[in-house]
């Protein structure tokens, strides 16, 4: 990597890129081979280690306190640096200044957006002194607009002299925003590439090393018949300060047999309540869900998920594994009480276990065996086991939330067509994902959810993701069809946001 | 495979423990008699300045005045009867003679032992074990405290009193009993309170900031006169006394006048009501070593026979001394029957 | 596969043994701080520990242990912390000793309602900590031991002359009605001059199969297990959670039920103001030993009555007799740090190991990736 420069690194899930940003930033202890920093050789035993020596890591889940306000959380654990008042107050400034970062030391944490959340995450890396930062996949919770701004950020920094090294699935994104781009699958090195002389096609085959997948889905498998009907679903959450208000209001869809229908939105308008109110983990407080015919609005989880509804969940460590229980327990979850899990109340551990065997095989489970902890799997590896064991029981409906979220290409994929496989059989999806290529790829319809509400709907034949990006951060609503439409129809097109083709 | 493993480590374990039960030799011989004077104190032991204390102020003065060797141990919280069992059954094994229970919770594992070790003799304090080789060493505690009542009723100004039990045993209870009778035979006027420092636990002898907590809470309603049976807990009721003018403490078991740990209240102690057991267990230990003619059966150490009694020390009830020893007398004439049992 | 299992049962064996030896070391250390001879003190307990009537003495001491681990280890499997069980069982044997007492029946049919009065009592006692952490999202650990101190004021307000006890004047001893000899438990002989072994031995070794299958063989056990590894994830796999833990508690409550069980059934034969108190605690440190599972609970019971009759006997040679005290509080402390860290170290080893395998798949691949691979 050379100074003052964005270096991408990309490859699949479980290629080791996690497991080399872990060494590069002192987590881990390498076996072999040096690390070379400013050309002078270094061990790196520690964070604590890394950080002194410059080297920073914004990780992809944020670790900041909530409750504390920002200047709070940039000098908790460096209170040594700059004290924790006026100077540490005028450093920060100083730093979101110099690298356009718009922080403000005083708002809760908790106010803040993702985006702003991640700045804060980066301001903290170079309040400690980071002249080399590692952003371990910035982009995944951003939408386009978000990601734009992050990579202005990206540019002031190396414009200051400062060395990013970048990992990223959204090859797109690497493409416009790195200046060297080092490609690695299986624990090595496999390419090592300038943007301009690559494509993202290109680029994505060296990461797989085979052809390239597409989400792309056209022939259209839609029936009549209605699987899961949402009618004037209502959720109310009393927040923290004790008001109470509407997460999910006057929700209605309608996904049939054979149907994708994917849900746009930036996070935290309100899709998780969405699908633990279909899932059964909270009661809604007005509305009908109804499922193949019945009315299963109060019913439990279980009966549901017995009723055919598998679920892939969007945090696959808190709601679809125990992380340190074995795989073939892991199998078993959400399906205790179906074959071949169990017999009369009674587990039939032989059986699940065979039955792990077939799904590690059948769904490329990278694994050394079905006794490894869920925990000691990479990502992509945890989501294949997810959906092959809520594929194995031939759900009616799925809820897929993100479901290739922090999975690699390959993974990806073989997902995307097991998704597709089964839609061809009549299995109706609900999809909510953050992939804007993703979703206009799967689904047969769009929606778009904003503050607890479907705003509005869109063909994915003819939307495009910039589109769909202005829609989700309320700009538009109503029946999205031409950019130039958006914008105008915002007005007229609230009141009529129930209204949809798929209805 | 786990599995199976899993399943062999258990049988293992259990057939190893079966076998072993038949493969050791037996601990249990009857050695010689003359390794000394065995004595098991209760929960607290030795240096709770109360009961446990009192029978080793007898114990010494015996070791030394005979000139024997001696071995104590303590029970513990949470013992059982079989670990109680286990030290007295050690004691007489190890040829200790006599062997002493302190305490009356030591009555089921010395009844197992009296007939074990059918050469030893025991004693057993605060209880009764009928057996050839069992001296019951009780005292008549209700009779002492009726004593005190008459001590409180007396020097009551505000005719309130009030009385802190360490637990709500039947032990307490007489003296609690007793006093009330002594009370209310003397001052009808006078109205009791009575608290316990922890109901249900022998822990309520040993939590002396409790029993001042209790203590203070009396004396702000207006009590002037608190007697205390709750071991270690009556030392804070003590200190609360000596820390407001007017008001009275009576001890209990030793003479607390004289107790080196309570000497800067001391002129707040009004009297104690001295249980002898010292005495009790020094006239024992004395039976077997010295005259080789072992007490048994039960030894009541009542008023009569000195075993209970009110101290004068400090000179606080000399002014009552004759109306004191008037309610002493009725009491041994048996023209006073005193209740050993406390009601509310 | 083989390779894994064995390494695994290595593993699981390597923390309880770090900890007993790191224990024997701390606590050598402490007896020479107290200018005593460790090496002689641990000679005296193990010699007196191996006779025959220690051995009887520590299988019956034993029996009730394992019982108060079983229940503590039924909380903690789903990250319930029962500290309620001495409450629990004090309550249940005391109920059940009344009931027995004022019966005259058959035992065949007598020591079964004793048995089941007192789970009942102990599950009614825990499902009030349940009710309260469902419905008003009380601790259990802060409900539970108000639970023991109200459980201990309840007895004795119950436990009166006159009430529902008998005051023996001449020894002060207050009890309930003794059973009738036909609800006394069988004992199963020693040998000449020893005491029996308490039947009840068998009800406890059933237990504890009965622990293993409910929770390794049931849907209800997965479910517990896994609301223990992540209540998010039960919950999301369709497990009532709130109802769980109910459940949990009240199964924990009636096992707790059982405690006091050998006790009054093979020893005392009635409750009296000094039934053994404080066995839920222990139950606490067993569990933690026994790593909650039925057969390393049972090797910790053992071990614990073992210790505990050499400390009788260390007081006779003129130990303190608080070492051994030293002794079990270091053992568990050093348990809870040698698991924690054979658990991160077992799971950085698998991590390894599926890092190498994926590796070892790469390389056995690479020559046809290569050909792949544009220029």
């Amino acid at each position: 990597m050379r100074r003052g420069t964005v270096h991408a690194l990309v490859g699949e899930n479980g290629a080791g890129k996690s497991t080399l940003m872990k060494i590069l930033y002192g987590m881990q202890r390498p076996d072999e081979g040096t690390i070379a920093l400013d050309g002078e050789s270094v061990e790196l035993h520690s964070p604590a280690d890394a950080i002194s020596r410059g080297v920073g890591m914004v990780h992809q889940h944020f670790m900041l306190a909530d409750n504390f306000t920002v200047l709070e959380n940039v000098v908790l654990g460096a209170e040594k640096l700059h004290g924790i008042s006026g100077r540490a107050r005028a450093r920060i400034k100083e730093i979101s200044d110099a690298y356009g970062l718009g922080v403000r030391p005083d708002v809760l944490v908790e106010d803040l957006g993702v985006a702003d959340r991640q700045r804060v995450e980066i301001l903290k890396v170079l309040y400690r002194g980071a002249r080399t930062l590692i952003l371990d996949e910035p982009t995944a919770v951003l939408v386009p607009q978000e990601v734009d701004a992050l990579f202005d950020n990206l540019r002031e920094l190396k414009a200051e002299g400062l060395t990013v090294l970048f990992i990223s699935h959204k090859l797109g994104e690497v493409l416009s925003v790195a200046d060297d781009i080092t490609v690695i699958r299986r624990g090595t090195t496999v390419a090592s590439v300038v943007p301009s002389e690559t494509s993202p096609r290109q680029l994505a085959e060296l990461m797989v090393g085979s052809e390239l997948p597409s989400p792309e889905t056209r022939e259209s498998t839609v029936t009549d018949t209605e699987m899961l009907v949402v009618d004037a679903l209502r959720l109310t959450a009393t927040d923290v300060d004790g008001v109470e208000r509407a997460v999910l209001d006057d929700i209605g869809l309608t996904i049939r047999k054979g149907e994708v229908l994917g849900i746009a939105g930036v996070e935290g308008n309100g899709q998780a309540e969405l699908v633990e109110a279909i899932m059964g983990m909270r009661d809604p407080d007005a509305g009908t869900i109804t499922l193949d015919g019945a009315d299963i609005s109060h019913a439990p989880t279980r009966t549901r998920r017995e009723d055919g509804i598998g679920y892939i969940p969007e945090d696959r460590h808190r709601h679809g594994l125990l992380l340190e229980a074995p795989l073939w327990e892991n199998r078993i979850l959400g399906h205790v009480t179906e074959e071949p899990n169990s017999r009369s109340g009674l587990l039939n551990p032989a059986a699940a276990r065979r039955d792990t065997e077939r799904i590690v095989t059948e769904y490329d489970v990278r694994t050394p065996g079905i006794e490894v902890t869920a925990a000691s799997l990479s990502g992509g590896n945890q989501q294949k086991l997810i959906v092959g064991r809520e594929m194995s029981h031939h759900p009616k409906l799925l809820i897929a939330a993100h479901p290739t979220r922090g999975v690699d290409v390959g993974a990806q994929a073989q997902i995307w067509d097991q998704i597709r496989a089964a839609r061809r059989e009549g299995l109706a999806v609900l999809l909510i994902s953050a992939d804007l290529d993703e979703l206009i790829g799967l689904s047969d319809t769009l929606r778009v959810m904003y503050r607890g509400r479907l705003v509005a709907d869109a063909d994915p034949a003819t939307i495009t993701p910039e589109e769909l990006g202005s829609a989700m951060t309320g700009a538009a609503s109503g029946h999205l069809e031409h950019p130039a439409e958006a914008g105008s129809e915002a007005a007229t097109g609230a009141g009529a946001a129930t209204g949809g083709e798929d209805r | 495979m786990r599995r199976v493993s899993t399943i062999a480590v258990a049988g293992i374990a259990t057939a190893a423990l079966a076998f072993s039960v038949t493969a050791c030799g037996s601990s249990s011989e009857e050695g010689s008699k003359d390794a000394g004077v065995g004595l098991a104190y209760d929960v607290g032991g030795r240096g709770d300045h109360s009961f446990n204390d009192s029978a080793a102020k007898g114990y010494d003065k015996a070791l030394k005045d005979f000139d024997v060797k001696g071995k104590e141990l303590t029970a513990k919280d949470g013992d059982t009867d079989a670990d109680r069992y286990d030290k007295l059954a050690s004691l007489a094994e190890a040829g200790y003679n006599p062997v002493i229970g302190v305490g009356y919770a030591w009555t089921p594992s010395l009844t197992k032992a009296a007939k074990k070790y059918k050469d030893t003799d025991f004693a057993i304090i605060d209880s009764v074990v009928d057996a050839k080789n069992v001296a019951s060493l009780v005292s008549a505690e209700h009779e002492g405290s009726y004593l005190a009542g008459v001590a409180a009723g007396l020097k009551t100004k505000s005719d309130k009193v009030g009385f802190i039990g360490g637990t709500d045993s039947a032990l307490i209870k007489k003296f609690a009993g007793g006093f009330q009778q002594g009370l209310k035979d003397t001052n009808p006027k006078a109205s009791l309170d009575v608290q316990w420092v922890q109901v249900g636990s022998a822990k309520g002898f040993g939590m002396p900031d409790r029993g001042k907590d209790i203590a203070e809470g009396m004396l702000s309603n207006k009590v002037d006169v608190i007697f205390s049976a709750a071991g270690g807990s009556g030392a804070g009721a003590i200190e609360a006394t000596a820390g407001k003018k007017g008001t009275w403490s009576i001890g209990v078991d030793g003479d607390q006048y004289y107790d080196k740990g309570l000497s800067q209240y001391k002129n707040s102690i009004l009297t104690s009501m001295v249980k002898n057991v010292d005495g009790s267990v020094y006239d024992f230990i004395k039976s077997v070593v010295k005259d080789k003619k072992a007490e048994s059966g039960v030894q009541s150490y009542d008023l009569k026979r000195g075993g209970v009694s009110l101290s004068y020390s400090g000179g606080f009830i000399d002014d009552i001394k004759p109306k004191i020893e008037a309610a002493k007398k009725k009491i041994i004439d048996g023209q006073i029957k005193v209740n050993d049992t406390y009601k509310d | 596969m083989k390779k894994l299992d064995k390494e695994r049962v290595l593993l699981a064996v390597a923390a309880p043994v770090l900890a007993l030896a790191a224990a024997f070391v701390v606590t050598a250390l402490v007896l020479l701080a107290t200018g005593k001879e460790p090496f002689n003190a641990f000679g005296i307990m193990f010699d007196y520990g191996m006779k025959s009537d220690s051995q009887v003495y520590i299988l019956n001491k034993a029996t009730t242990y394992y019982l108060a681990g079983l229940a503590v280890a039924v909380g903690f499997r789903m990250n319930l912390f029962n500290i309620g069980v001495d409450g629990q069982y004090r309550l249940a044997a005391f109920f059940a000793a009344v009931v027995g007492g004022a019966l005259k029946l058959p035992g065949l049919v007598q020591i079964p309602l004793i048995i089941l009065v007192g789970m009942l009592v102990g599950a009614m006692w825990a499902s009030i900590a349940g009710l309260l952490k469902v419905y008003r999202g009380v601790s259990e650990v802060i409900s539970t031991i108000m639970l023991n101190s109200l459980a201990g004021i309840l007895i004795s307000y119950l436990l009166v002359d006159g009430r529902l006890a008998d005051l023996d004047k001449q020894t002060n001893i207050v009890a309930t009605d003794p059973l009738p000899s036909s609800s006394h438990f069988f004992t199963i002989p020693a040998g000449a001059g020893l005491d029996p072994i308490w039947g009840f031995i068998v009800v406890a070794a059933l237990a504890g199969a009965g622990f293993w299958f409910l929770l390794g063989r049931t849907r209800f056990g997965f479910d517990l297990r896994a609301v223990g590894r992540s209540e998010s994830a039960a919950q999301a796999s369709g497990v009532n959670v709130r109802r769980m833990v109910l459940t949990s508690m009240v199964l924990s409550g009636a096992m707790a039920g059982l405690v006091g069980m050998p006790t009054l059934l093979n020893d005392t034969h009635q409750f009296t103001s000094d039934f053994p108190t404080g066995i839920g605690f222990t139950g606490i440190a067993i569990a933690l030993l026994g790593r909650n599972n039925p057969v390393g609970i049972a090797l910790a019971a053992v071990l614990w009555g073992f210790l505990e009759r050499g400390a009788n006997r260390l007081e006779f040679e003129g130990y303190d007799k608080e070492i051994v005290g030293v002794m079990q509080g270091v053992i568990v402390l050093c348990v809870v740090i040698a698991y924690e860290l054979v658990r991160r170290y077992g799971l950085k080893r698998q991590q390894q190991r599926v890092g190498a395998e994926l590796a070892a798949q790469a390389s056995a691949s690479k020559g046809t990736d290569k050909t792949e691979v544009p220029a």
